[in-house]
């Protein structure tokens, strides 16, 4: 079996510190701000935490994934693609995982996995681009230029610090936009280098370490590119050094980076992590195609809550997973289901308080065929910012007062 | 030929012009549609519309758009029509498919029912009795997943290289225009020729009526495929199809209601494809009246689509993504209302638009300049065009490539397409565009693998132990790389439960299935990129290191670097000739100017235009 090697070295654990002090927006400091002077008086968070965001891209189909097997009304809707009760993995005597989700129901029943019920928002959008645009930015039917997640390290970290939030994709997601932070976006850590000849090593630093540009983009460009040259050899370093025993399951989509970067004492708050490519858009056929999605899913979530017990951080890690929305309750003529509104969704890790939140929404009294949402998905971010990571305004990053729930 | 002296001339201009004045027009020239005269043109303004309106050329090319007046060379450029361009060649298929492939199952699972069911399918029969007997039918599923796959993939290959390669790349840049706002992907399609056959159509209505080509798009079986139009029947209408023309094509969202979508997915029921045709199922579609955008009538989905062209919005949503994707991403509600009037009073033509932009003032004023972000396929092409290279390259292989830069032809991420702009980005991305130039001008030949090859690692540890003499079960169950520990259930994830049951083995099907499509396709041809740095820097009048760095940032920069960056590349380049006299290093400058060229490539002000 491989051997887990923490990282030692003085020089590294400088650089890591060296990484994390500069501060990539300095120039154009957010500390000036009324907005930001303000949130800087506020509270630190609570040092140490360490939230996993997983976005689930295509709109999960809820009710096969948490099913109501107790609910008849579930079997008369879906009468092909409801899964029988004899092929689920029971939580009680209503609900039930697809049989696929045996590591998260091991999690549940371990009492580290909540499940959300009913989770939307007003109005729902059924295009999977506006609704996932508004679960990234926490504004619903509203435009809005930054992500919740990127607001929120501004709030939190008013300074702006390098590599406080992470996003694992190749491309950068709306919802780590932000104003202050340039978030570490980067897919395959073996990738994230500049490849140079010995004798050009130092012209390309000199080249990659810019000041001002003429103009926003150029700016942008010479922000992204000192990013670049700080990151690159820390996540390098990270991935190159991590071992683990754990088997992440057959799509590892981004987990088992970020338990690297745990591992390797990353300062990273938020990491961002998206099953992506609209996977889990499942209009036909999807009783084999969604099986598959939830088994990669399930492994890969679960695996991951082993690998941070195993580095010792289980209790410092809280993962929430989502969908910008669930399916509709009918199943259609080709054997899937289109479009819908609300979902369950999901929030694991050891500081977690398993079990069921959230009201059920009823399989009968629908709105066009569709749930009727009952937990606003801003109430789990609430949550996650506030009773979690410890800030205490989610309403000024989340522009409206929304409960947390008593998850953690 | 007398280009040499040309180019002479041009960069004496320009040496000349950037002392007395900024490249772009002025600031106040913003949302100003006013065409600009032949006083105001320059090889600056040349270099502008050829890096918008194509993929950006070399010096010479440049310098002759700049011989010209602006409205010859914008015709030169948007008229492609009479510019010869009979050296390229058409896309040569490797004959993968046959009868027998059509109307391919949606998934593994439904090939083997259909195969349960009938005793055959895609063209194979169950075997009559033994061990897996329908494993010949999954192996052939898995044959036309690879084949049509890698098929795709050279069918990309065929596009970029003809980008590189035409005489006409505004037809291309709109091609890659269309490919982008009709995004259809061959992931979902699951057949090359229905893409090959769309992009046929995005080039032959590249720059002409918007109408057209959405009518055609929407009845073309690669987006009925892709948007599981054919799902959508009477009496149970699939919506998707309806929400996407409308949100994503035509008009965006805010335009229309829940409930016009409901009514559009209604016209469209019966609507489907019938191999590489289309046809409307008389059985399927719901021919009662239907109230859509505040009109009611029997309308079929053509009648739609000409409902939806009737609205201002779907002239202003077009004209002002194009605007964004050739000018740049903020554009004023006034000038977004003008763009759409000539879209609209051109009968949705596409090419007099194209002239306005081009010629506007706008388009040359300062806030124009130097502010748009390549996209990958761009910075790909316009890097080979640049460097004056004919043909694309096939080391680097064009996929992993564009993989990793986050485009990948042919295989857009969803139905709306690539996001433009500042998303292209990363820190990784930046560093992975500065190793795709070092790639290109430093192809690692030796370590090249032809990735088409490459089946992933579970395939080839099946392969392996196949190879090895193992029997077909105990050679396709997967342990974790850690050799144990997984979820419940011993030592297998779920993953292993479902890849093996009786009567066929997916996991070998997918290696079987991979053997027998690489057998088939045709190679890509794997040559490194041909040009020559030396020769167009001493052709361009070039006597020192300075003015070798002058001229190659000339030619691939349209951000110039500042005073300490341009300082630092000629002090490299003098340490690599041994000598600030390029005349003296001329018989081994190549490698020198190649790496000053890394360089230039690697700055953050390459990665705009």
């Amino acid at each position: 079996m491989a051997i887990f090697s923490r990282i030692g070295g003085v020089a590294r654990r400088d650089l890591l510190r060296a990484g994390f002090g500069s501060v990539i927006l300095g120039a154009t400091g957010l500390g000036r701000s009324p907005f930001f002077s303000q949130a800087a008086a506020a509270p630190a968070a609570k040092p140490g935490r360490i939230l996993v965001v997983v976005e689930l891209s295509g709109g999960n189909d809820g009710l096969n994934t948490v099913v109501p097997y107790g609910d008849d009304a579930y079997y008369r809707a879906r009468p092909r693609i409801g899964i029988k009760p004899d092929k689920l993995r029971k939580l009680d005597d209503h609900f039930a995982f697809q049989n696929t989700m045996a590591g998260m129901e091991r999690l549940y029943k371990d009492g580290h996995l909540a499940i959300v019920h009913g989770v939307g928002y007003d109005q729902p959008s059924f295009s999977h681009f506006a609704s996932m645009a508004y679960w990234q930015t926490a504004a619903p039917n509203r435009g809005e230029l930054y992500g919740w997640v990127g607001r929120m390290a501004d709030a939190m970290d008013p300074e702006g610090h390098n590599n406080y939030v992470v996003n694992i994709d190749t491309q950068q997601s709306l919802a780590v936009r932000s104003r202050g932070h340039v978030p570490l976006v980067f897919d395959d850590p073996a990738k994230f280098v500049r490849s140079g000849f010995a004798d050009e090593s130092s012209p390309l630093k000199l080249l990659a370490a810019r000041g001002r540009g003429a103009n926003e983009a150029q700016e942008f460009m010479y922000g992204v590119s000192r990013s670049a040259l700080q990151a690159e050899q820390l996540v390098r370093d990270a991935w190159a050094q991590y071992r683990t025993p754990v088997d992440y399951g057959l799509v590892r989509f981004g987990l088992e980076r970020v338990a690297a970067l745990i591992a390797a004492d990353f300062p990273t708050k938020i990491y961002y992590v998206a099953y992506r490519n609209n996977a889990f858009d499942t209009h036909v056929y999807q009783g084999d195609v969604h099986a598959r999605l939830w088994t990669y899913t399930s492994d890969h979530i679960a695996a991951f809550m082993k690998d941070v017990a195993r580095l010792g951080r289980a209790d410092d890690v809280v993962l929430m997973a989502f969908s910008e929305f669930g399916r509709r309750v009918q199943e259609n003529t080709s054997q899937g289901t289109d479009h819908g509104t609300a979902g369950p969704a999901f929030v694991i890790g050891a500081p977690v308080k398993g079990g069921q939140y959230g009201k059920v929404p009823s399989l009968t009294e629908l709105r066009q065929g569709n749930l009727v949402y009952t937990t606003d998905f801003r109430r789990i971010y609430a949550t996650a910012i506030n009773r979690w990571m410890g800030y205490e305004d989610p309403a000024s990053i989340l522009k409206g007062e929304f409960d947390p729930l008593p998850i953690v | 030929m007398d280009s040499h002296s040309d180019l002479k001339n041009v960069s004496l201009v320009h040496g000349f012009r950037n002392v007395l004045r900024s490249p772009s027009g002025p600031a106040a020239w913003a949302d100003d549609l006013t065409p600009i005269t032949v006083s105001d043109w320059s090889y600056d303004f040349a270099a502008q519309l050829i890096e918008r309106a194509g993929f950006g050329g070399t010096p010479e090319e440049i310098a002759r758009l700049a011989a010209m007046t602006p409205e010859r060379a914008v015709a030169h450029l948007v008229d492609y029509g009479s510019v010869p361009n009979d050296h390229l060649e058409p896309f040569d298929a490797s004959g993968v498919w046959d009868p027998g492939l059509r109307d391919f199952p949606p998934s593994r699972v439904a090939a083997t029912r259909r195969a349960e069911r009938t005793g055959e399918a895609l063209g194979v029969r169950v075997k009559p009795e033994g061990e897996r007997r329908l494993q010949p039918v999954v192996d052939r599923f898995f044959y036309w997943l690879r084949a049509t796959l890698l098929e795709t993939r050279r069918l990309a290959n065929w596009w970029a290289d003809r980008m590189v390669a035409t005489a006409h790349p505004l037809e291309e840049k709109m091609a890659l225009f269309w490919h982008g706002h009709f995004a259809t992907g061959e992931e979902k399609v699951r057949d090359y020729r229905k893409m090959e056959q769309q992009l046929a159509l995005l080039h032959a209505r590249a720059t002409g009526n918007f109408r057209d080509l959405l009518i055609e798009v929407a009845r073309g079986p690669a987006m009925l495929v892709y948007l599981d139009a054919a799902e959508n029947v009477k009496g149970a209408p699939n919506e998707n199809f309806a929400r996407e023309v409308m949100e994503l094509f035509t008009m965006g969202v805010g335009n229309y209601s829940e409930q016009d979508i409901r009514e559009a997915a209604r016209a469209f029921t019966g609507w489907i494809d019938d191999d590489l045709a289309s046809k409307v199922d008389p059985a399927k579609h719901d021919d009662a009246p239907k109230t859509f955008l505040g009109r009611t009538g029997n309308f079929d989905g053509v009648d739609i689509l000409r409902i939806i062209l009737e609205q201002k919005a779907t002239a202003e949503f077009i004209s002002a993504k194009l605007y964004r994707y050739f000018v740049r991403e903020d554009i004023s509600p006034a000038m977004q209302a003008r763009l759409g009037a000539v879209l609209r009073d051109n009968d949705y033509e596409i090419a007099p638009l194209l002239h306005t932009m081009f010629l506007s003032r706008d388009f040359y004023s300062e806030p124009s300049f130097g502010t748009r972000i390549k996209g990958p396929v761009e910075l790909v092409v316009s890097t080979y065009r640049k460097l004056g290279a004919k043909r694309l390259a096939g080391i680097p292989d064009l996929y992993v490539v564009s993989r990793e830069l986050g485009q990948v032809l042919l295989n857009p991420p969803t139905v709306a397409g690539w996001a433009q702009g500042r998303a292209w980005i990363t820190p990784g991305l930046l560093l992975a565009r500065g190793n795709f130039a070092r790639d290109v001008l430093f192809p690692d030949i030796l370590n090249f693998t032809d990735p088409n090859f490459n089946p992933g690692a579970e395939i080839k540890r099946v392969n392996d132990r196949i190879l090895a003499g193992m029997d077909i079960r105990e050679a396709t169950v997967e342990r974790g790389p850690g050799g144990g520990g997984g979820m419940e259930g011993g030592d297998m994830t779920m993953a292993n439960v479902i890849a093996s049951a009786e009567d066929f083995n997916t996991r070998y099907g997918s290696l079987v299935g991979f053997q027998e499509a690489v057998r088939k396709i045709k190679p890509i041809p794997r040559a490194a990129a041909q040009f020559d740095l030396s020769l167009a820097v001493v052709s361009s009048g070039a006597k020192t290191a300075a003015d070798a760095v002058d001229h190659l940032s000339m030619r691939l920069l349209r951000v110039p670097v500042d005073a300490e960056v341009r300082a630092a590349l000629i002090a490299f380049l003098e340490k690599q000739l041994g000598t600030g006299d390029l005349d003296r290093a001329a018989s081994y400058s190549e490698r020198p100017l190649r790496l000053t060229a890394h360089l230039i490539m690697s700055t953050p002000e390459f990665q705009l235009c």
